[in-house]
């Protein structure tokens, strides 16, 4: 069996489509959907996610304002700028680019951000939300695996999806989004820890496989049975030499092997990468509604 | 030889010994009394018991105790009103409202808009999404009694296979970030699951959780783990466990009975989280 890739390129262009003709309805409402990023310091891949992000507002027809601050900045101006766009009615998402610094408390920023225009969905109130089962804006990199399965024809309900990894920005939240009781959901789901005696043993009950260790080639045919959906959220730099940046991005996956026991795939680069900018718009775009409905 | 039993109140007892005494040595350093209060709407038979045995316990360890009984026909706006009140009461420092509520009371509300600084039921969205990072928030009573009595086997959690059968705001939800910071591998599921028995035969702590009478089976039981049952369900004048426990008994190490283990040990959680909130509220 040779698996069906899903792309998550042509996914992302899809849901690109869907949300500029939402955000071409809004305007005619008077509408303008807003993001307003913050970047602390010159990480140059932090830089360079910023500014897809902007990219990806422009080409949906959405506003956008990127406020950059020097690395050295106290915790407190940058509490201040998030209070600005709390208070800023052009901008309904606010994203506060990560990691930041080490002198700034991550947990106190975010805190900070208004929960309603908390685009990451990592304010408390939204996790505890999203446990709940209650209405909230997904985090992004869960949201477009979610996604990318749906549009797959890959409806979670009622199958075993094993999450490896339970990091709080991929793991943790896409358990609590296929947990529950409600529609694409309602799976049982697994969270596998590396120290278990036995990886292999969970991976291959899994009809959906989701790899979010950050190691590469840590999921390898052996550990996958005929027929998965293998969703690979890893993205690892690994040295290359024939490329000019001389490093290639791969995933968790042991990819040509696995391709070949696998119903669907998702590649790295092309897969769940280019989904979490669009999630992060399409929140941005939910939250522009919400916020106008009073 | 059959498996050990893990008894509520021996759980809850040194845990409940440690906080007769943190509330003495407490009133003796600040000359105050941690208060908590309860709030009951309607006359549901098993939540007022439960919440009698609440003001009965925590008068015992030293708390100033508060019971609010309101009406069943209560409106949504009269029962926020006495919330807020509760949130700006300064002789109370943690409250919970008792669930269920009447059905023209919207849940969801009425949670949210308790203080999450004085939600000591850890069911307010901050609260549960604090469970997400190791940010320091009131976790759950229920799934934090079977922490405790998971704890209470000694035995090691790290890169063990839990499997929660139930996946409520109270138990499997928080239970299974509980069970993730302790490093274990942990599969979610419900009744209605395919192959939940093949799914609880690798689990090495298995918590029944589901409300449905006897649905795990003593053959399904890996030998040695540990069972955690929370199940009750009134059966003619006999109270059922999820679990078929004089099966189960056979070939798990240790396994909670019913009635006699989560239920008496998830009144001293809530009393953990009054006097922690006591304590958080006099040091701001």
């Amino acid at each position: 069996m040779s698996a069906k890739v899903i792309s998550g390129k042509q996914i992302a262009e899809e849901i690109r489509g869907e949300l500029k003709q939402k955000v071409a309805d809004l305007k005619e409402k008077g509408i303008v959907p807003g993001l307003g990023v913050v970047l602390v310091g010159e990480d140059p891949a932090s830089v360079s996610y910023v500014t897809s992000k902007a990219k990806g507002c422009e080409e949906i027809g959405m506003y956008e304002e990127t406020i950059k601050l020097p690395a050295e900045t106290s915790e407190e101006e940058v509490l201040k700028t998030v209070d600005g766009l709390n208070k800023d009615p052009k901008i309904s998402g606010i994203l506060v680019q990560l990691p930041l610094p080490d002198h700034i408390s991550v947990d106190r920023v975010i805190g900070y951000i208004s929960p309603e225009k908390d685009v990451d969905g990592f304010h408390p109130v939204n996790l505890g939300k999203l446990l709940r089962g209650e209405p909230c804006p997904l985090p992004c990199t869960p949201h477009g695996v979610k996604q990318m399965l749906m549009r797959s024809g890959n409806d979670p309900s009622g199958k075993h999806v094993v999450v490896c990894g339970r990091s709080n920005i991929v793991g943790k939240p896409l358990a609590a989004i296929l947990m529950q009781k409600a529609e694409g959901a309602n799976a049982v789901v697994t969270v596998v820890h590396t120290g278990a005696k036995d990886i292999s043993y969970f991976t291959k009950q899994a009809d959906i496989l989701v790899a979010a260790m950050g190691r590469p080639n840590a999921i390898t045919a052996d550990m996958v049975s005929e027929g998965t959906v293998v969703m690979d959220v890893g993205v690892n730099r690994i040295p290359d030499s024939s490329k000019k940046s001389g490093f290639r991005l791969v995933g968790d996956v042991d990819y040509d092997a696995v391709a070949e026991k696998a119903s669907y795939i998702t590649p790295v680069p092309g897969g769940v990468g280019p989904m979490t900018v669009t999630m992060l718009l399409y929140n941005t775009v939910e939250a522009a509604i919400w916020l106008n409905q009073g | 030889m059959p498996a050990k039993l893990i008894k509520g109140d021996e759980v809850a007892e040194s845990i409940r010994a440690d906080l007769a005494n943190e509330l003495n040595n407490l009133y003796e350093k600040t000359g105050l009394i941690p208060g908590l209060a309860v709030v009951i709407v309607g006359e549901n038979p098993a939540s007022m018991t439960y919440v009698a045995n609440k003001e009965k316990q925590s008068r015992k360890i030293g708390f100033y105790s508060q019971v609010r009984r309101l009406p069943e026909d209560i409106s949504q706006d009269a029962l926020l009103e006495v919330i807020a009140e509760l949130n700006e009461d300064s002789k109370i420092h943690g409250f919970m409202v008792q669930l269920p509520l009447p059905d023209h009371i919207d849940e969801r509300t009425v949670l949210q808009s308790i203080d999450p600084e004085k939600d000591i039921d850890g069911t307010h969205p901050v609260n549960m999404g604090k469970l997400f990072s190791n940010e320091k928030g009131f976790i759950a009573c229920t799934a934090n009694s079977i922490m405790h009595m998971i704890e209470h086997t000694r035995q090691p959690v790290y890169g063990k296979s839990a499997v929660l059968i139930g996946r409520s705001n109270i138990v499997g939800k928080p239970l299974a970030l509980l069970l993730l910071r302790r490093n274990a591998s942990v599969t979610i599921c419900h009744s209605k699951s395919l192959d939940l028995s093949e799914i609880c035969r690798e689990a090495d702590i298995l918590v029944a959780a589901a409300g449905s009478a006897e649905l795990v089976k003593g053959d399904w039981i890996k030998p040695g783990a540990i069972v955690i049952d929370v199940g009750v369900t009134q059966d003619g004048d006999r109270v059922l466990g999820d679990v078929e426990f004089e099966k189960a008994q056979q070939s798990a190490g240790w396994i909670s009975p019913v009635p006699g283990g989560v239920g008496p040990i998830t009144i001293t959680m809530l009393m953990q989280n009054a006097l922690e909130a006591f304590k958080q509220q006099i040091e701001a």
